[in-house]
């Protein structure tokens, strides 16, 4: 319960620093933290895990004009996907993570571009639109993410050493006994 | 059959989740009242958001007031010059404007009423670079529905989305879904202005043809149920004539700085287009009648019907309608608020 509540802590967190990158960059530049928090979810696996991703895009997609749905399925598809990768590669270090962030940012442009053609047509945002704004979108969130991986890991490592939850960031569901 | 069910549970649960989300999209039809979770988000987090969000905007207000004023004098040089053009044309402007009310006196067209506005604080900006929204601090109990025009004096800002009973969601014009029908100020050149989620605006379905130019003032055409007529929009900043193609590109730069919106107006009246019904058949005339004045002309329409209605039955068959005859178009006059050249 205590992990949940600091999770759920973080993302709340993660949605004001959201909010102040916001008001304080240039949208060229402007990091995706709700996006890297639904990534750092995914490693932890879980329901749970997979849950509070979508609930996090549930809340941004109330705090902005879009489709409703369009970020809560963004961001419990990060969540998947990250779950599924986590298998194959190996994410649980800075560099990988940062990397497979920015990685996935950019494919996340993509994804949205592809759900508003998809969902809401007559109102998508053009492709060159999105590739103006996905290359320094996705470094700025690649650099968030090694920092915010290791804040995750000393915020859950008490709430996890109880067995509420499974470790974050130390083995993959490969490697557990 | 519950080993299985345990082993995709997390694949079951995305699935679920994800078809709930595609059913939100799916089924949104414009602006409308925002549910009981919408809103629970909404009260949970803005104040937080306010909290966080207050000393960033002071920071930079501080900033924009006293660190960012280099080249100030070359800028107050410019303003004045273009001060002084300004007044030459309001002076004109005026002018134009009393004779406009004189002509609308005349036409019996001009309204007699005050719109009713609801003054509001901007509370939150959109947290996705992608969508063009605000929150406001007043809602369904100050009178605010969705689908009402938000403005300022500068021009025009949107239109509501959703309402909770104390806070709006704006669209703002810039936002992918924003669609205004406006013409140009100088020529009436008609087209629809569209959001595009940068600072700028397209302005689309321009004829090529048509005489447009950077610079040009762009304004609410009044047509739809939203926008009242003669609403600022913007300046039209790029006119690009393709080689190709029925229609031009523009792009407009909005009247409005959204990025520096703290107070809005929302106009408390919408308008609304009478349906079919409303308009009466070719017997009783081309017009539905109003209420007040053009009430006795509809009670004598109603009372000749009768007359009507028996000289029809005495005919063998009925006359042909004859022919409206459009009049040949009056030359216009030159445009009294052109500014001189």
């Amino acid at each position: 319960m205590s992990a949940l509540l600091r999770l759920l802590g973080i993302g709340l967190a993660l949605l004001l620093a959201q909010a102040v990158a916001r008001l304080a960059l240039p949208v060229v530049v402007q990091p995706d933290l709700v996006l890297v928090y639904a990534l750092a979810l995914g490693l932890r696996g879980g329901v749970q895990g997979l849950v509070l991703a979508f609930g996090a895009g549930y809340v941004e997609d109330v705090l902005c004009g879009g489709p409703p749905g369009l970020f809560a399925l963004l961001c419990g598809t990060a969540c998947a996907t990250t779950r599924l990768l986590d298998r194959a590669l190996y994410l649980r270090a800075a560099a990988p993570w940062a990397s497979y962030v920015g990685a996935y940012a950019l494919a996340n442009f993509a994804l949205f571009g592809a759900a508003q053609r998809m969902f809401a047509p007559d109102t998508a945002i053009a492709w060159s639109e999105l590739l103006r704004r996905a290359p320094g979108a996705a470094i700025t969130s690649a650099l968030c993410a090694a920092p915010l991986l290791h804040l995750f890991r000393r915020l859950l490592v008490d709430a996890d050493r109880d067995g509420s939850w499974p470790v974050l960031a130390t083995q993959s569901p490969r490697g557990r006994p | 059959m519950s080993e299985l069910l345990r082993r995709f549970r997390f694949a079951l649960c995305y699935l679920a989740l994800a078809a709930l989300c595609a059913l939100g999209m799916a089924s949104r039809h414009g602006p409308a009242e925002l549910g009981f979770a919408p809103k629970l988000v909404l009260d949970l987090t803005l104040p937080l958001e306010r909290m966080v969000t207050l000393p960033i905007s002071e920071l930079r207000g501080v900033w924009d007031d006293y660190a960012a004023l280099v080249g100030v004098r070359v800028e107050n040089e410019r303003l004045r010059d273009r001060l002084a053009r300004a007044e030459e044309e309001n002076h004109q402007y005026r002018e134009a404007i009393l004779s406009s009310e004189r002509f609308q006196k005349l036409s019996g067209f001009r309204a007699q009423r005050e719109v009713p506005m609801v003054p509001a604080n901007v509370i939150h900006q959109d947290l996705s670079p992608w969508f063009q929204s605000l929150i406001i601090d007043q809602g369904a109990a100050a009178g605010i529905r969705p689908g009402m025009p938000v403005i300022t004096d500068s021009g025009v800002v949107g239109l509501i989305a959703g309402t909770t009973p104390g806070a709006s969601k704006v669209l703002l014009v810039v936002d992918p879904q924003s669609r205004i029908d406006a013409y140009v100020e100088r020529t009436r050149a008609r087209g629809t202005v569209r959001g595009t989620s940068g600072h700028d605006c397209d302005f689309d379905y321009v004829l090529r043809q048509e005489n447009i130019e950077e610079g040009d003032l762009l304004l609410t055409s009044g047509l739809g149920t939203t926008y009242p007529k003669g609403l600022v929009v913007g300046r039209v900043a790029t006119v690009d004539r393709k080689k190709s193609g029925l229609f031009l590109g523009a792009k407009v730069v909005p009247a409005v700085d959204f990025s520096r919106l703290e107070e809005v107006f929302v106009i408390l009246e919408q308008r609304q287009i009478p349906g079919e019904d409303a308009f009466s058949s070719a017997d009783e005339g081309l017009w539905p009648a109003a209420p007040g004045a053009a009430g006795a002309a509809a009670a004598a329409r109603a009372a000749a019907k009768p007359q009507v209605a028996a000289k029809a039955a005495a005919k063998p068959a009925p006359k042909p309608l004859p022919k409206l005859v459009k009049p040949a178009p009056a030359p216009l006059p030159d445009h009294p608020q052109d500014p001189p050249e």
